[in-house]
């Protein structure tokens, strides 16, 4: 089961004004506060935070709505989460504040639609991920012969992904979660 | 008796330091007459400046000060439109002519002055600016469109400041303007002041020791602006001034920060100014001037 948090809607319910814009550390924690309650009354495996709706994100918010998800998972925290509908100023607020604490999340732009890790990640993981999102579904030996990688370092990068939660393996396929 | 503080015949951040100077020891036992009569012109630096001023002296509990206005009638309707005499009522025993003027919606002042005072006022300063900022930085500083983001950003985390580490309320106003001597350009200025504790005594705690007797105004400023620290452990902390400081790399842009006796700014090429300065009149809480200039066509 997927579950799809419209982050648009939870902004609404909090701040009760006409403006789009998550903004100011006090917004970002409450709309945190809703987002955990949301994953914990829903208990589905993947989590869609969808930002289609939202016009500005500031760095604060970035902060305090992904990072601290990311920093203090809830106890029913769902396999995957995956932030949707970014534009290019929202992934890079968010990439800022995810690569400065070493953290990371898989995301899908509002253009374009292709899964994209934002935050810190090694550049292995990165070429791997990349990979694997063009193959999906997906085996290591597969990735292994586009990459013209040994098989073990194969194995280890995207064992590395799955533990991180970025990618989904099943069976020997590795695919990234929530693609629509 | 009274202080007469003198408001410099243009006053912007080149002159605040004589406007701070006028105080004498802060906060002045005599009540404070300020005396605009003479004043020609204003930045949202100076206007917002003005009302810090006032408002740190309320907090200090000194006598309401006087304001006389401008003489010049085109300053004074100026200064009407860009909102200072909405709020300039409540903190100033007000002499002379205030014109009936609304602020203004349609010119250059993209944001009339504003008071910020809680997250809440963030919410509608950056909700009402966005439409206004993307005309002014696209059509008229051919800043590209989707950089309006950015601007709101750093005008969001610039307000903020005020919310999580001033101690007190403050003030944000946002201009467009012609900087025809310093610059030869139009330029967007976005400027934030509070009469709250300043960079010094919000980072003290936390850093004083690390600097040992080099602590000051300055050290303080180096390090929220420089190195990104917080008064806050958390690790995502900082990152506000750092944002504020990769959106104005990317256009060419100035901040300047001025808390108590010291300024600080990340300099750019088109601006001879120093970095830092030091033992400069002291002047209460916290001053932050962000300049965005105008693209030169092969930037475009």
């Amino acid at each position: 089961m997927i579950q799809t948090i419209h982050m648009g809607h939870v902004l609404q319910e909090e701040i009760r004004t006409p403006y789009c814009d998550l903004v100011t550390r006090p917004t970002g924690a409450a709309v945190r506060h809703r987002i955990r309650a949301a994953m914990a009354e829903a208990k589905c495996r993947t989590a869609l935070l969808d930002f289609s709706s939202i016009g500005l994100l500031d760095f604060s918010c970035a902060d305090e709505v992904v990072a601290k998800l990311l920093r203090d998972p809830p106890p029913d925290w769902p396999d995957f989460v995956v932030l949707h509908g970014l534009n290019e100023a929202h992934r890079d607020a968010i990439h800022h504040v995810l690569e400065h604490q070493a953290l990371a999340i898989l995301a899908v732009m509002r253009v374009g639609g292709c899964p994209a890790i934002l935050g810190r990640v090694a550049p292995d993981a990165r070429t791997a991920f990349d990979r694997v999102v063009a193959l999906a579904p997906t085996t290591a030996r597969a990735v292994a012969a586009a990459l013209a990688w040994p098989l073990e370092r194969t194995r280890e990068v995207l064992d590395t992904l799955a533990l991180h939660r970025l990618i989904r393996e099943d069976a020997g396929l590795y695919s990234p979660p929530g693609a629509p | 008796m009274t202080r007469v503080v003198e408001i410099p015949v243009s006053f912007d951040d080149k002159s605040f330091d004589q406007f701070a100077q006028a105080h004498g020891a802060w906060p002045p036992e005599e009540r404070v007459l300020f005396d605009a009569r003479s004043a020609q012109w204003a930045s949202p630096y100076g206007l917002i400046g003005l009302l810090t001023a006032a408002q740190g002296l309320t907090e200090a509990e000194r006598e309401r000060p006087l304001l006389t206005v401008p003489t010049n009638t085109d300053v004074s309707r100026y200064w009407a439109r860009a909102g200072f005499f909405a709020h300039a009522g409540d903190l100033f025993e007000l002499h002379g002519k205030v014109p009936r003027v609304k602020p203004a919606a349609e010119s250059d002042v993209l944001l009339t002055v504003t008071p910020v005072r809680a997250s809440e006022d963030i919410h509608h300063i950056v909700g009402r600016i966005q439409e206004r900022a993307s005309h002014i930085l696209h059509g008229e500083l051919g800043i590209e469109a989707k950089a309006t983001m950015g601007f709101a950003m750093a005008l969001s985390e610039a307000c903020q400041n005020i919310i999580e580490h001033a101690g007190t309320s403050g003030w944000v106003a946002v201009h467009a303007y012609s900087w025809r001597k310093r610059l030869g350009k139009r330029v967007v200025v976005i400027a934030v002041s509070d009469a709250g504790v300043g960079f010094r005594r919000s980072l003290e705690a936390s850093q004083g020791r690390r600097y040992g007797d080099r602590w000051g105004d300055g050290r303080a400023l180096e390090a929220a602006l420089v190195q990104g620290v917080s008064r806050f452990r958390d690790p995502g902390r900082g990152q506000g001034l750092a944002g504020i400081k990769r959106y104005l790399s990317r256009w060419d842009g100035k901040i300047s920060i001025r808390s108590g006796t010291a300024r600080l700014s990340i300099v750019p090429s088109w601006d001879d100014d120093v970095p830092l300065r030091e033992a400069l009149p002291y002047f209460p809480g916290s001053q932050v001037q962000i300049v965005i200039p105008a693209q030169d066509p092969t930037r475009r």
